[in-house]
């Protein structure tokens, strides 16, 4: 539900994944991070949802 | 000081001539509500107004405000701390009412006064002109007239318009009002026909407040006697403790101070806080006065009907301009409230 | 009997009988648009219970840690909030006694306001159908249908789905339309037109926490935004901090929220923050047939396994 909740509100999907993997999955884990990080950085920096220096009145 | 006069189909020439040497300000409705907005020359002052949602509070005590900064590094000017730079453009508001013009006057003890001067405040209040407008139709939930305030008061501001028909008697309460007329090329002298025409215009609307709220007896009673009342928890079961009355009220003043940190950068910011929030009172001990509603309830009418009375001894900290009994979620009513502490 | 009527036989009773130490319900708000959460303990005082169109807060805000008996009036929405209290443990069943309330929905104060123009409303006379608006020198009827809350409008249960004493027939459950079209309508935007969708809806808001307060499942000891070890969000009125209050709050209701509308009653700025959790209870029912609050033996949705729960989004 969260990632279609996050999704709804258009924060790109790419962002957030889910896997499954267990600690004695290392070959999974590294493989899967490269595909995750390759995937964020195709979509760009974040523009949403980034806090630089509080936006005040 | 005197009393002039604006002709109603001149109203937008004298905004616009006030726009070439500040930012004017006017309630214009956005969604269903007012909202003080710039004048870009479009706007009018709208004949339904009433009061805005938010009160005008939040132009001279900001909603966030970067009070200090400070970096790490090694450069010039880092690690220390510094006034966070701020300009305090001349500002004048059109339109706003008397009971919120009222308020700066009594928020101004608090910021601006022998013992303490808040920079912010005392700049923020001094470059802003207050044109005000006086209620011809007072809502069924004002009660200014109960509270030392009216719909004609001129308390607070710098000038007072009376419609009085055709025209706009326009009354320069102060210097700044009076320059202020002056710079907008308001010199016509209002006859003595019309200025009885204003001072009727403020008797019928006194006599039009139905809300009479009773607060004549607050100051003599004893303060544990109201502290320690039995209706408190009675009062505080439908509260549910969020900030709506401290935020839409135009005399509530506190605030909290926070630190904001991202990577070198670091702010110093204050916001508006609400004594209804369960953080208000925690101490950095972990210890918590005021844990439970009711405490907090109390607390909010106790400072503005009895604790503020005593100190100053001038009247209640409040305007009467209706805007926790309109807004608050569960309809809780302060002049309710002020009727049962004026009569235990 | 009226619906007004009954509830106060019932309280008056309970609290002579001793069924119960208080009874929550609503009186006569000070405005002639509200009512106002009331807390009685004397069966003399069961006269002050009213019910009418503008009975709009969930009452189950009140009730978590509670430690009395209490007697409650609920309609339906309330009800199923009472529910999913009793599913995590914040008040017992046995310390309750639900005064049942079929619900034909309520009127949004803010849509009469903006029928009124400007003009002041002083009293309300309701009909059957319709309500009589009455200020100075003005009357004016307005149907029911026309200001309705937007919950009520989409309202799926109607009757309370818990209840020990029911004061009127249930009501029909409304029959057609579809309730989530305004979430589809969202969902039809691009991303970016999502995104500017919801920042715009949260631009005004003030953190007052009026939704967060007036949400009968916010009842967490500290909330995360008052966190300060670590602190999560900031205070201020950052346009990122609000959205993550928002978002993240949202999320915490999800599979909770049974759409009661408090939160949007509450707001003090008129922010429709149900269409944050509108689109969590969109997916909970499609995802795991799940409507919050229905039963007390069921767990929430995202407190349960399933074997054959949807996966695919999981690599």
């Amino acid at each position: 539900m969260l990632k279609r909740f996050l999704e709804h509100a258009g924060i790109e999907p790419e962002r957030l994944q889910f896997s499954w993997i267990s600690s004695s999955e290392a070959g999974k884990f590294a493989e899967l991070a490269r595909e995750v990080i390759e995937a964020v950085r195709k979509v760009g920096p974040p523009k949403k949802l980034v806090k630089g220096r509080a936006e005040v009145s | 000081m005197s009393d002039k006069i604006i002709l109603k189909e001149r109203m937008q020439d004298f905004l616009e001539a006030l726009r070439k040497t500040r930012e004017v300000l006017l309630p214009v409705k956005e969604k269903e509500f007012y909202r003080l907005k710039p004048f870009t020359g479009a706007e009018k002052l709208d004949p339904q107004f009433q009061n805005t949602r938010l009160s005008p509070k939040g132009l001279v005590l900001s909603e966030s405000e970067r009070m200090f900064e400070y970096r790490l590094g090694k450069e010039q000017g880092a690690q220390i701390v510094h006034e966070a730079p701020a300009d305090y453009p001349p500002r004048v508001v059109v339109g706003i009412r008397p009971c919120d013009a009222k308020a700066f006057a009594l928020v101004n003890r608090n910021f601006d006064n022998p013992e303490f001067k808040d920079p912010w405040w005392v700049n923020r209040l001094a470059s802003l002109t207050l044109v005000g407008l006086g209620c011809d139709e007072p809502c069924s939930t004002c009660f200014c007239t109960s509270v030392g305030c009216g719909p004609f008061h001129e308390e607070g501001l710098d000038v007072l318009l009376f419609d009085v028909g055709h025209d706009l008697l326009a009354r320069a309460i102060t210097e700044k009002g009076e320059r202020l007329l002056m710079e907008a090329g308001v010199r016509q002298e209002a006859d003595d026909d019309l200025k009885k025409k204003a001072a009727q215009l403020k008797e019928k609307a006194e006599k039009k407040i139905r809300s009479q709220v009773p607060t004549d007896r607050l100051k003599d009673k004893k303060l544990n006697d109201l502290f320690n009342a039995p209706f408190w928890e009675d009062v505080a079961f439908a509260c549910i403790n969020c900030g709506t009355c401290t935020f839409l009220c135009p005399t509530c003043w506190c605030f909290d101070i926070q630190d904001e940190v991202k990577k070198n950068q670091g702010d110093r910011i204050r916001n508006w806080d609400s004594c209804m929030l369960p953080l208000f009172t925690l101490h950095a001990s972990g210890h918590n006065p005021r844990t439970q509603k009711a405490q907090r309830v109390r607390q909010r009418f106790m400072h503005k009907l009895k604790y503020y009375v005593d100190k100053y001894g001038d009247g209640v900290a409040c305007v009467g301009c209706g805007r926790c009994v309109n807004y608050c979620p569960v309809n809780i009513d302060i002049r309710e409230v002020a009727k049962r502490m004026n009569a235990l | 009997m009226g619906r007004a009527e009954r509830i106060r036989e019932v309280a008056k009773q309970i609290l002579e009988e001793k069924k119960v130490d208080l009874v929550i319900g609503f009186k006569k708000g000070t405005h002639p648009l509200m009512a106002e959460p009331v807390s009685i303990k004397d069966p003399k005082e069961a006269e002050l219970l009213c019910w009418d169109s503008f009975c709009t807060l969930n009452l189950a805000n009140y009730l978590p840690k509670r430690k009395e008996k209490i007697g409650i009036v609920a309609k339906g929405c309330d009800s199923r909030n009472i529910a999913v209290h009793i599913v995590e443990n914040q008040i017992k069943r046995e310390q309750l006694y639900i005064i049942g309330v079929p619900c034909e929905g309520m009127v949004d104060k803010r849509r009469i306001l903006a029928l009124l123009h400007g003009r002041e409303c002083m009293e309300v006379v309701e009909n059957d159908g319709s309500l009589i608006v009455k200020g100075e020198g003005f009357e004016q009827t307005l149907t029911r249908e026309s200001i309705l809350r937007d919950n009520c409008r989409r309202c799926m249960h109607r009757n309370p789905v818990i209840q020990d004493d029911l004061v009127a027939w249930p009501v029909m459950e409304r029959a057609e339309g579809d309730p989530f079209d305004d979430v589809k309508e969202i969902e039809e935007l691009g991303p970016e037109a999502r995104w500017k969708f919801f920042t715009d809806l949260i631009r005004d808001c003030t953190r007052c926490y009026a939704c967060r307060n007036a949400c009968p499942l916010c009842y967490c000891p500290t909330c995360f935004v008052d966190e300060s070890e670590p602190q999560w969000v900031g205070k201020s009125i950052d346009p990122t901090d609000t959205m993550t209050f928002h978002l993240l709050r949202a999320f915490h209701c999800a599979g909770r929220c049974t759409d009661c509308g408090s939160c949007q009653q509450a707001c003090p700025m008129d922010i429709n923050v149900r269409m944050f959790t509108r689109k969590l209870n969109k997916d909970a029912l499609e995802l795991y047939a799940s409507e919050a609050g229905l039963s007390i033996e069921k767990r929430p949705p995202l407190d349960t396994y399933r074997p054959d729960d949807e996966g695919k989004f999981i690599k």
